[in-house]
Formats: structure tokens, sequence, C-alpha cells
């Protein structure tokens, strides 16, 4: 069973971290995913950067761009993690654009992941149905999971298609926004989350975008599995260095 | 085209079967036509019209509610008042007014002025002994010069034999308005009784391709192999590649945008701001001088003569019309050199509706008049920080916008880019150029295609509205020009065709410049609205399937181009344009060929940069 099925079937809400490969510094990734296991993180999303991510707040933006100026590339990260599962063993996701990926070949990076341990795949813009008619089937060949987005916008029908077709978790974007943007959650998030609780998927859900501290953390994971902190993870990484990310974890899990 | 038998009596049921898209009525006692009976159930979609010929409003607002017409046609010496006054009456349904003016040789349109704002239709008939129903045509060639964009029948003693020449008249510009043609008499066994067979047929010949309204919009869509088909996709390029953030917005445009463009009411309001707005139709002009020294037949589409000054305008009065029959209040876009910003903040202003435009923070100071323009015209400039902090950037920072307010917001993208159906969009908005190239070319050279077509490619705008009549034809040379900026291996090149892979970029798959690893490179071209790193699907797919022929002119010989365009003919075009100018060296035609050069804008945006360039 892919260690994403396995990690989802535990108790308890799932913390998962998304920082930016090749940020602060070129080399680390893997300090940073050894950092985040050993402090009690439950998955990690490692993004590739990418030169125009148009889903990303200024947080992320800036740390994509920083991590290309220190060199970041698809072959550099793939080496950086060559070895990684010797050490960790909680289901590690890479993240990204499709371009990157489209660029390496995409039955070439899917071999990649699997031979180094990666679980699976999210790739914002890979709509639903190109991945289903072109490239589901590579993904399946080398054990990848791809996960899907949802958000308040996205109508019930589309939502039990994207259940349907999916075979991890769900990623459910908080609200209309790009990453990082809101401060807290609204009754306007809270009814959101009631109402995808109250459709009963099959896929459990995860949420992402604008959770923030431990609050926001409690908050989104009222109903839900679990949730993402990405942007205030980085700028965490910003002020403080990766040697004070168990201090981060600890503000999240208190 | 649509179809209306007039003249029931005897078989109106029969004729309905037939599903033509109105049923005349004759309520004149005079005709051996007269209604008086009842009329049968009508399969829905068929309109009704009440025929009448100087009955008083009584008599005519008795007709309306005992018949249920939809249409009245009125084919006296009803005067403007009466008009007003029918059209104002309160009924149930609103009624629609078709005004009857009767030709001979001659018509002098000035007639026409007082009906303008009084009725929905014209209907012009031939002038006889009787008030309709003479049986023969008049001379169609009158309504060359129709100066309105009222929708209008054609009608007088049309029968099968006019078939053939009715093909000929739609193809001319003046029939751009026909909106309905108006049989009667020949198709009869006698006064009353149509003949059903024979309408059959006129209905099929009618019905053929060839024999379709022209519109700026086109009547239905055009789906030819270099067309984009239901997915957005002009062969492997195109396609919506947009996070789930996204896909509520471009789909409710997706669903809507050809349904909305094909709306008579939508076809007319654009028609009319391009008309009266925007100035056009522009001008087709014989370059003398240009083509004596090239040895070929070089016309020049003067799309420099727009309001704004470029082509980009009449995207943006077709989106923001789209955006007001979607219920949008706000609009943003992205703007390179400020043109298309520009453009965008003209309709706001136009339309009163708030308007943001991003603009990458180093084009913002590089183009302080266009970014002062907008100002003026009550825009917002917001400067975009991110990666290279030009287009491609602003483009990024308008979907983030976009992604941020998914219900109340249009985006208005400027070019033949992004994600489906904004290239599709986009090229029928600007089609127009094309369509007008047709019919003036016709007029000037007896034949409506050029030898070549040639255009500047940016994102591809003004390349797609130039080429867009023309792409199935292969007749007709399609030749594209990119900014080969310092040179093809220079590192400093916009030449995307040359430079480019296959990728994904703003949501699109296309061909664009990046790294071996996928990362979107920074263009350079001397010319702004060259510079963007990809460029639209359409384009890439010319390019790929050997249709369309691609050129890159470096700045240098953009420069000397435009300067000399500027003193062989009187015109100083933008940089961009300059670029189509350029290509003499790269490509040699025969004296009798006629090329047409898209002029897609004037240069005074550049004046700064021809200064500085020439040392003027
Ligand atoms: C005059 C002119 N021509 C051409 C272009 C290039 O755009 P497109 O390729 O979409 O026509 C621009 C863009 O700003 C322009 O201003």
């Amino acid at each position: 069973m892919n260690r994403i099925n396995k990690k989802l079937q535990e108790d308890g809400k799932l913390l998962s971290i998304y920082f930016t490969a090749g940020y602060p510094n070129l080399d680390d990734t893997v300090k940073i995913i050894g950092e985040l296991e050993k402090h009690g993180v439950d998955m990690i999303e490692i993004g590739l950067p990418f030169s125009d991510p148009l889903a990303d707040g200024p947080t992320i933006q800036e740390s994509s761009t920083a991590a290309l100026k220190n060199g970041m590339t698809t072959e550099i990260l793939f080496e950086q993690l060559k070895d990684i599962r010797k050490t960790i063993s909680i289901p590690l996701i890479i993240m990204g654009y499709f371009n990157p990926v489209l660029q390496y070949g995409v039955e070439a990076f899917c071999k990649k992941c699997m031979e180094i341990g990666i679980d699976g795949l999210i790739l914002p813009d890979l709509p639903f149905d190109v991945y289903q008619e072109e490239y589901e089937s590579i993904f399946k060949k080398y054990g990848l999971l791809n996960t899907f987005l949802i958000t308040p916008q996205t109508s019930d029908e589309r939502i039990f298609q994207i259940d349907g077709a999916s075979e991890g978790f769900i990623y459910m974007v908080s609200s209309a926004s790009t990453t990082g943007a809101k401060q807290g959650f609204g009754a306007e998030q809270q009814d959101y989350f009631k109402r995808i609780a109250s459709l009963h998927l099959k896929n459990p859900q995860i949420v992402g975008f604008g959770i923030s501290n431990s609050e926001t953390f409690v908050q989104a994971t009222e109903k839900a599995k679990g949730a993402i902190i990405g942007s205030a993870f980085i700028k965490h990484l910003t002020q403080n260095g990766v040697d004070s990310i168990a201090n981060f974890i600890k503000s999240i899990r208190c | 085209m649509k179809l209306k038998v007039c003249g029931m009596k005897y078989n109106p049921g029969e004729v309905a079967a037939l599903q033509p898209d109105y049923l005349g009525f004759i309520f004149w006692e005079k005709s051996p036509r007269s209604f008086d009976g009842e009329i049968p159930k009508l399969p829905p979609g068929i309109k009704k019209v009440g025929v009448f010929v100087n009955a008083s409003l009584d008599e005519v607002v008795a007709k309306i509610k005992e018949y249920h017409l939809q249409a009245v046609q009125l084919h006296g010496s009803e005067s403007p008042e009466f008009c007003k006054e029918l059209k104002q009456y309160n009924f149930q349904e609103p009624i629609q007014i078709i005004k009857v003016f009767s030709i001979k040789d001659d018509f002098n349109f000035d007639e026409l002025k007082p009906y303008e704002s009084v009725c929905d239709y014209y209907l012009f008939d031939t002038k006889g002994k009787l008030p309709g129903g003479n049986g023969y045509t008049f001379d169609w060639k009158v309504l060359k010069g129709y100066p309105s964009i009222k929708p209008y029948f054609l009608s007088g003693g049309i029968g099968l034999e006019e078939i053939e020449s009715l093909r000929e008249f739609m193809k001319r510009p003046e029939a751009k308005y026909c909106h309905t043609i108006d049989v009667n008499s020949r198709f009869e066994l006698e006064p009353g009784l149509k003949n059903i067979q024979k309408l059959k047929e006129f209905k099929k010949g009618l019905m053929k391709d060839e024999i379709n309204m022209p519109s700026s919009l086109g009547e239905r869509p055009v789906r030819g192999p270099y067309h984009a088909n239901e997915k957005g996709y002009y062969g492997e390029f195109g396609g919506a590649f947009i996070p789930e953030m996204l896909y509520p917005n471009t789909e409710e445009l997706r669903q809507n945008y050809v349904r909305i463009m094909e709306e008579p009411s939508f076809k007319q309001e654009f028609d009319q701001l391009l008309k009266d707005y925007v100035g056009r139709p522009t001008p087709l002009y014989f370059a003398d001088r240009l083509s004596e020294k090239y040895g070929a037949k070089i016309y020049l589409k003067r799309e420099d003569l727009c309001h704004t000054g470029a082509h980009k305008v009449n995207n943006t009065i077709g989106q923001i019309l789209m955006a007001k029959k979607l219920g949008k209040n706000r609009i943003i876009a992205e703007t390179g050199a400020g043109q298309h910003g520009v453009a965008t903040a003209t309709v706001c202003a136009l339309m009163g509706i708030e308007c943001v435009v991003y603009m990458g923070k180093i084009d913002i100071a590089r183009q302080a008049p266009n970014v002062a323009r907008m100002k003026m015209l009550g825009a917002e400039v917001r400067p975009a920080l991110s990666g290279s902090r030009t287009l491609k950037d602003a483009t990024n920072e308008a979907i983030r916008d976009w992604i941020n307010n998914p219900v109340d917001t249009h985006y208005i993208i400027g070019s033949v880019v992004g994600p489906h159906p904004y290239p599709d969009m986009v090229a029928r908005f600007q089609s127009v150029i094309s369509e007008e190239i047709k019919w003036q070319l016709k007029e000037k050279e007896g034949r409506e295609n050029p030898d070549y077509v040639v255009a500047c490619v940016g994102g591809g705008s003004n390349a797609a509205g130039a080429y867009y009549h023309y792409l199935d034809n292969g007749d007709v040379g399609i030749i594209a020009v990119e900014a080969a900026g310092k040179g093809i291996d220079s590192g400093e090149s916009a030449a995307t065709s040359a430079l480019g892979k296959v990728g994904i970029i703003h949501g699109s798959k296309t061909l664009l410049m990046q790294t071996q690893d996928g990362q979107i490179t920074e263009p350079y071209s001397i010319s702004a609205g060259l510079d963007y790193p990809g460029v639209g699907p359409m384009h890439a797919h010319l390019f790929r399937s050997g249709r369309g022929e691609f050129i890159s002119i470096t700045d240098d010989e953009a420069m000397t181009a435009g300067l000399e365009v500027a003193k062989l003919e009187g015109i100083i075009p933008a940089i961009e344009t300059s670029h189509a100018f350029a290509i003499f060296d790269h490509k040699k035609f025969k004296k009798d060929d006629i090329v047409v050069i898209n002029l897609s804008g004037r240069g005074d945006k550049d004046l700064d940069t021809y200064i500085d360039y020439f040392g003027l």
C-alpha cells in the first residue's frame, strides 16, 4: 500500500508541510525533510520551483525565484533526494507546475519518482480531464497518487467526479485565493468546510491555503482529515533559518 | 440567413411545417391575399408577422391582440411617430416593427433616418403599381452604401431563379446587415396558395453554407482545421491548463461565449461600437510607392486608424460587452507596452466599469505616456513586482487577481493567448479585420483573396484577425513575422517559433521560450508588444503544420523598415508593425502578387524609441 494511504488510515489529524526545494539554500532540501519528520510532521510536499507560479501568493513566488537563482533544477532535486528513503519514512509528495514535468518527460519523471520513493504528485495546472485521458496510466504504472484540488467554487457534481477519480486524498483549497492570502477563517469558510463534510466523499480531505498557526490548523481540521501549511512555514524559514523548524512545528501542534 | 414567407392564406399550416423564421399575414383588404381566417397553431420558433398598409393604430393593435402577432410590417406611409406609438404600446410581449421602403432604380437613404430609433428592421421591396407583391426584383446594387447597421429584410419578387444572384449578393459588404429573405408571389400556385415544393427547394438553397450572413462575429462557429475545436485545441496546441481555482471562471466563459457572440443584440451593439466609436471599417490602402519599390501590389490594412491607435480595441470592445452580458462589474487586464492596457481602460471608461491594469514594474518605467493615459481614463495601474517584472509577470498577476476574485471580475486578455476559450474568442473579435479585407479587396481588385497576408506576431491577435477568414483557403499565403531582437542566436530575441519548444504558458499548451528545465525565459525585442515568450496556440499550429511561413526580423531591420514606410507612404508605423514591413529582404514576391500587410498600429507611442535609435 502507498505510504499516503497508510498514513490516511491513522487516527488523528494530519499535519502536512510544504516547502520550496532549493530555499533558503540550494542544499537545504534533505535537512529540512529530516527536521520535519523528526518533529512529528505527517507528510511533506516538496515544491519543485517554477518561474511562473500563477496559483501562488508572494511568499511562495519569492521562495521559488530565490530557489531558481540558487540553481535548483529538476535534475538536482532528484539527485538530492536519491537516498532519502534510507532515513525518511513519512509520505513524500512532489508539488509543482506541469511545465517542468512536461520538459523532463512525464514518464521519465514518474519513473524517477518511483525509484526515489516519492508517493504522489500535486500538479495544480494539469487539468483533471487531460490527466485522465493522457497520463493516468503512467502515474499508475509507477505507483504514484495524483491529488486534485477543489475550491469553494467547485460544483458538487465536479467534486463527485474528482472524488471518483482520486485514490488518496482531496486537496481542499480553503478559499478563492492564491496561496498564503487569507488571515483566519470566517463564516464563509466554515460553511464550506461543513458543506464538503456533508458530501461524505470516499477520499479524506486535506485543507490547504491560508493555514498559518495552531488556531487555523484546528479550524481547518475540525471536519477534514488534515491540513497543509506552506507560506507560513516558508516565512518562518526566511526569518529563522532551518535550525528552528522544531519551534515552528511545536507552535502548530501545541 | 433567415426566411420569411409572406401572403399566407390557404395553406399556412403546410408552409409552417417547412420551419421558415417568419410567416406573413396580410391585413389589407385590397390584396388578393388578405387574411381573415384562423391561424393554426404554429411550431415554436416561427414568428407571426402582420402586414398592414396605412391602417389605424387601433386596427393594428386589435390584430396584434387577436392573432398574437410578434411583428408588424408597415407597408404604407406610416410615420415615425406612428411607429413610435406602436412601439411604446403596452403589449404583453414586445412587438417588433418592420418598416418597408420601396425601391426602383434609386433610393435616398436619408429616408431611413427618422425611423432609425423607432423600428427594429427595415424591409426593402420593389417599387411597383402595388404596395408589395409586384413579382419582380429591384436592382440590389442600390443598397451599396447602406449607411445603417439595422438589420433588414430583402424582398420583392424573389424566386427560385434568384438563388445564384442572392449568393453573389451575400458576399457583398452591403449584405452584412441583410437579416432575412422575404418571398411571396413567386412561390404560389395561385394568390395565397403556396407551392410547398418550390419553397422547400428555395430554403435548401438558402441554407447552403455559402449563402450565410456575413457578420463580424460569424453566423456559426467556424471549425476548420486551423480553427479551435470545441476543447480549444488547434492541432496539438491550446487547451486549458489551469489550476482548479480558475476552473469556474473559464468554464463560465467557455459555456457562454459562442452563444453570446451570436445573439443579434450583441452583434448589433458590437458592430455599432466598431463603426461609431472605433471608426471601422478601417481603409484598405494601396501603397503605391512601396509597391513600386518592392515589385508587388502592396495593400495596407489600416488598423493604425482605429481609436487608440491599434487593433487592440477590436478585442476590448468585444470583451467589455461580453463582461456586461455575464454580469461582471470589475475588469482586470495585463499590459506590456501599455497598448492593450489603454484599449481596456478606454472601454471601461466608455462603460463606466472599474478597471485594474497589471503592468510590470520595469515596463511602467519605460512606457510612461501610456501609464498616464490609463490613469486619465480612470484605470488603476498596479505594478507587477514578481519574476522579471515585465509582460509575462503582469499576466501572472492578472491571473492571480482573477483567482482571488472569481465572481464579479472579468479578465480581458490582450491577445490570442491564455486558456481556452480566450484564443478563440479574441480571434473571433479580431476577425473583423479579414472580413473587411475580403470585401475591400473585391471592390479594388475584383477578388476577395490576396496572394499573401502578412502580420507581425507578439501573442498573435492582429495576425489572427488578418488571417481568420483565409485560414482554410490554401490559395492565400500566410506570413507571420516575429521579432528576432538582436538576432536569433544572440540570447536576446523573441522569435518564439525559432527558439520555442512545446510547453505550457498562461494556461495554454503552445510554443514558448524556456530553459531545458522548463523555466520560462525572458524574451527581448525593441518592440514591447512583441516581447512575449510564447505565441498563441493558433500560430504554433500554423507553424508546426507548415500552413504559415514564419520570418524573424531583427531590431535593426524593423527600425529601418519603419523609417522607410514613413518616408515612402507618410505613415509612421508602430515598431511592432515595422517588423512586418521588413520582410522584403527575406521574401520575394512576383510583380502581380497581391500582398496585404496588416498595419496593426501607429507609431506615436514609439516616438521616443525612434528618436533614440535614429538620433532624430
Ligand atoms: C501595434 C501593435 N501591433 C502588434 C502587437 C502585438 O500583439 P498581437 O500579436 O497580439 O497582435 C501589439 C501589442 O501591443 C501592438 O501594440
